[in-house]
């Protein structure tokens, strides 16, 4: 006596009861099993359905390559597989047939298998899954990810770049500058006496300043291909491809104005009592042995040296190296 | 090595250059286009003397499809492309109804179904034409680097003759090359070769 015979249930309450879709045909793909979940995806009744043949059960045509399959199946006794990917929606199947809810056709996964009936007739089963859920869960995993990726390149206190996608951003530019020999400018914009407003004023209001900052800067960009970025504390970095010395001179007197006519007061500041900021500034046509950052950091250094509250730029590329 | 004259070489060519004529046409019918897929070579060698240059394997990872079937002899076929023709494969094959990034995601079930095509032309082309039936289970799918796919060959003592078919397949402009690979045993070779003799006696 084997397992099948001491069974204490139907076979035929799994075949109604399973959460995927099951119709067996015979040699002449006449429909020998309808289970309950094909009933209700099709709206076919297993009544209207058995000892039909399987393409003519449906009121809507079935796709070529699903009959080819099958029929590949009945001669040759080799299980197919139609993958989601290739045939989205072989069978005239649906997700809701509830009133008030868009019919839509549902996205299969399909396995055809041969059996034995027993009259050892060739028969096929075929197993339908629903991926539409596959699809939807690959769906939101992937907006997922494009937001963990966008947050991986964003500052979390300014939301502009951060210094990750600047480092990547920065290679790229200076590599095309080179190659095309084009002008390349790169500001360092550091705010001046910012430890002592944070000490002054708090870091909630040191944070305040920043963002501000950042925001101010920001507005000032008009090209797409102009880059700004938080590059450490209270120092940022913009890289702005195809401007020239005297264009690129003009653009940080009015990122240095534009912070400065915010007017924001710092009462710790020695010179101006308000905040300001510092820019260092190289611009020209990068040259193999030129490193733009270096050379843009001691101008910065420069403009502190200064008095603050300036830019001060140096040449790219003209052999003025140190 | 073994005792396949170069008439039952031949003869499986032809074959399998049946089976793959099958295959294009319902590949075809998916993608609505043309495809040809053609078999230049096969060869037949102990697995001990598998490399990646009777594999045509250049490195770089693959994808692999497997079906193990039975009948009058038994054979584990795997069907192998570099993973990035394999993308490309279906990337063509999906068209325009998907996107790139999406490709990745959907690409180990269509692969598994153009395996599945592939391997059950071939696989009934032999049955017809050498008048056995043959038992297959369903495809698997997995990605393996060239040394992994090797070391498994070779590793199959069970199994010590390989059947390698080069398949030259293209699809709308695209042209990719594959291997096909059965893991035979002693006895299922000899099986082989008794149904390729039947066949030739027949003909001649």
């Amino acid at each position: 006596m084997n397992a099948m015979d001491t069974r204490r249930f139907d076979i035929e309450d799994i075949f109604n009861a399973i959460n995927i879709g099951l119709i067996v045909v015979d040699t002449d793909s006449k429909v020998l099993l309808w289970n309950d979940w094909i009933a209700k995806h099709s709206n076919i009744k297993e009544t209207d359905a058995l000892d039909r043949q399987l393409e003519d059960v449906f009121s809507e045509p079935v796709s070529p390559p699903f009959l080819t399959a099958l029929n590949n199946t009945l001669v040759h006794r080799l299980p197919v597989v139609l993958s989601t990917a290739l045939h989205r929606s072989p069978l005239p199947l649906y997700n809701a047939y509830e009133a008030n809810q868009p019919k839509t056709r549902m996205y299969q996964s399909i396995t055809i298998t041969p059996i034995q009936s027993q009259l050892n007739e060739s028969c096929c089963l075929i197993q339908v899954a629903d991926s539409s859920t596959s699809m939807k869960r690959e769906k939101i995993l992937r907006s997922h990810s494009e937001i963990l990726k966008k947050e991986a390149v964003t500052d979390s206190l300014t939301g502009i770049c951060n210094r990750r996608f600047f480092d990547a951003h920065y290679e790229i530019a200076v590599a095309e500058a080179k190659r095309q020999k084009h002008p390349l400018s790169i500001f360092m914009i550091d705010i001046d006496f910012f430890k002592l407003y944070n000490d002054h004023y708090g870091h909630i209001a040191g944070d305040n300043i920043i963002k501000q900052i950042a925001n101010t800067l920001k507005s000032q960009l008009s090209r797409a291909t102009d880059v700004i970025a938080r590059y450490g504390g209270e120092e940022f970095v913009l890289i702005m491809p195809h401007l020239p010395r005297e264009a690129a001179e003009q653009f940080a007197e009015k990122l240095r104005s534009a912070v400065f006519n915010l007017a924001i007061p710092h009462v710790k500041s020695h010179s101006f009592n308000q905040v300001t900021v510092s820019i260092g500034l190289c611009s020209g046509i990068p040259e193999n042995d030129n490193n733009p950052l270096n050379k843009a950091d001691t101008a910065l250094y420069q403009a502190k040296q200064n008095g603050r509250n300036q830019y001060i730029c140096l040449p790219l590329g003209e052999n003025f190296e140190q | 090595m073994s005792d396949l004259s170069e008439l039952h070489i031949d003869a499986l060519t032809e074959i399998f250059s049946i089976g793959a004529g099958r295959a294009a046409l319902s590949l075809s019918e998916i993608v609505g286009d043309e495809v040809h897929i053609s078999v230049p070579s096969v060869l037949v060698i102990n697995s001990e003397e598998i490399d990646s240059t009777t594999l045509a394997l250049n490195g770089g990872r693959f994808g692999a499809v497997t079906q193990h079937f039975c009948g009058p002899f038994n054979a584990e076929a795997v069907l192998l492309f570099t993973e990035d023709q394999a993308l490309k494969i279906v990337g063509d094959m999906m068209g325009s109804q998907m996107s790139i990034e999406e490709i990745a995601e959907f690409e180990h079930e269509a692969m598994c179904e153009l395996g599945n095509i592939i391997l059950n032309a071939c696989l009934s082309a032999m049955a017809d034409i050498l008048h056995f039936t043959l038992e297959s289970s369903l495809p698997n799918y997995r990605i393996a680097s060239a040394d992994e796919v090797l070391c498994r060959l070779k590793e199959n003592a069970d199994q010590p003759y390989v059947m390698i078919l080069h398949i030259d397949l293209s699809i709308e402009n695209r042209h990719t090359a594959g291997s096909l690979v059965f893991l035979l045993s002693s006895s299922s070779l000899a099986n082989l070769v008794v149904h390729i003799d039947q066949f030739l006696g027949s003909i001649s």
